[in-house]
């Protein structure tokens, strides 16, 4: 009796698993994520913008939503653009934290914080398809290259949540 | 009485000397075949397709890095040093990458544009300390030999890796890491829209002769140049 019930179980996981996959590689063909430039006033490190370019391009690969993650300004068939997103953004705030009040007060106080904007659009059309806004929040202790790495995972989850529920929806 | 005093001080000394030559020994890494990686792409980036068949020229690769150990990639745990010079590397690639898509000139005579590649960074940058952070950036100046102009195109690669705790793994993925980025900044350049503008920019129709009267004809392709086409090769 056991080993029928691990047997339906294994056969129904195999039968689901490549059709979950079909789906996410269905959608989209391409993606395009862009640097994300510094609103005035933001103090980060110049490499700090590359970094999280890196990021979120490792973030989208690893997501398999889409068939390819291109790079910026890379040349796209015509006949793909309607399949083919741009990840727009901006680093809106950063505030470096402090390590006495976050020691001292705990509680969230003293932390280090980044706000980054997103606007995902697919190409042919320029039409927006979703809004992104990520707070990440870390200890002041850390590198603020580690913000990216969170901020990265954030705007990936989103789009990839959003564009689930607009299958769902269409 | 006076030679037992100077006897530990002696010894003091002769610590103190062999610590330091220890520590000397631990900052300088040597190169050895333990610990040289070869990067090389997995397969050539295929180039974007102009409006006429073209052929590029790479004149030279000059490293700008200002880098005092180019081969140096990664200091720590003995270093992992590359096989040859990143601007071999980097010619290497991009040869490879012309050639199979048949855009390799044999000589400059031949050539419709001179490539010369500027490299500024070549290998790993600074990182989170939780991946390892590869970065790949140069600058290639496009030039057409007939009408003498040329254009600077940028590219650049970024890719990252997760760190490792074992030697082997580490040099496993700062390998795999400077690659991908490698191959994404050749991608970059050879599929960007920088390098389409700047061929329309700077292309003259193959029946143009090369003449210094035809110098003036070419001139209105300026200010093409500083506005570059959205709308590509073909309009």
């Amino acid at each position: 009796m056991k080993i029928i019930a691990i047997c339906t179980l294994a056969s129904a996981l195999l039968w689901t698993t490549p059709a979950i996959a079909k789906d996410h590689e269905a959608q989209f063909k391409s993606v395009e994520a862009k640097h994300f430039p510094r609103a005035e006033g933001v103090e980060l490190s110049p490499a700090f913008s590359d970094y999280l370019y890196a990021e979120l391009r490792a973030e989208l690969t690893k997501a398999k939503l889409f068939g390819q993650v291109i790079g910026e300004d890379e040349v796209v068939d015509p006949e793909d653009a309607p399949k083919s997103l741009v990840i727009v953004g901006t680093i809106t705030e950063y505030k470096q934290g402090s390590v006495v009040k976050n020691a001292l007060i705990g509680f969230g106080a003293g932390m280090r914080s980044l706000k980054v904007d997103a606007n995902v659009s697919r190409r042919s059309n320029q039409q927006n398809l979703t809004a992104i806004h990520v707070h990440v929040k870390v200890s002041p202790r850390w590198d603020e290259k580690v913000m990216a790495k969170f901020a990265a995972k954030n705007i990936v989850k989103q789009l990839k949540d959003s564009l689930k529920a607009e299958a769902k929806t269409s | 009485m006076p030679f037992r005093r100077v006897a530990p001080v002696q010894w003091c000394v002769l610590a103190m000397c062999a610590l330091s030559t220890v520590q000397a020994r631990a900052e300088d890494p040597k190169p050895t075949p333990v610990n040289t990686i070869t990067v090389q792409l997995a397969e050539p980036v295929k180039p974007q397709t102009f409006s006429r068949p073209l052929k590029f020229f790479l004149v030279d690769v000059v490293d700008r890095s200002g880098n005092a150990q180019p081969m140096l990639v990664f200091k720590p745990r003995g270093g992992i040093f590359l096989d040859r010079t990143p601007a071999e590397i980097t010619r290497a690639g991009l040869e490879t990458c012309l050639k199979s898509a048949n855009m390799l000139a044999s000589d400059r005579n031949s050539a419709d544009f001179l490539l010369t590649v500027y490299l500024f960074n070549f290998g790993l940058s600074d990182s989170s300390g939780m991946d390892f952070f590869g970065k790949v950036e140069f600058a290639a100046t496009l030039k057409n030999p007939k009408t003498a102009k040329s254009q600077q195109v940028t590219a650049s690669g970024t890719s990252i890796a997760g760190v490792a705790v074992r030697k082997k793994n580490i040099q496993k993925n700062v390998q795999e890491d400077i690659e991908r980025a490698f191959a994404d900044a050749l991608r970059n350049l050879l599929r960007g829209v920088k390098l389409r503008d700047a061929v329309v920019a700077l292309d003259l129709p193959a029946d143009t002769p090369a003449t210094p009267a035809q110098a003036p004809a070419a001139a209105p392709a300026t200010p093409a140049a500083k506005k570059p086409s959205v709308t590509g090769p073909k309009d």
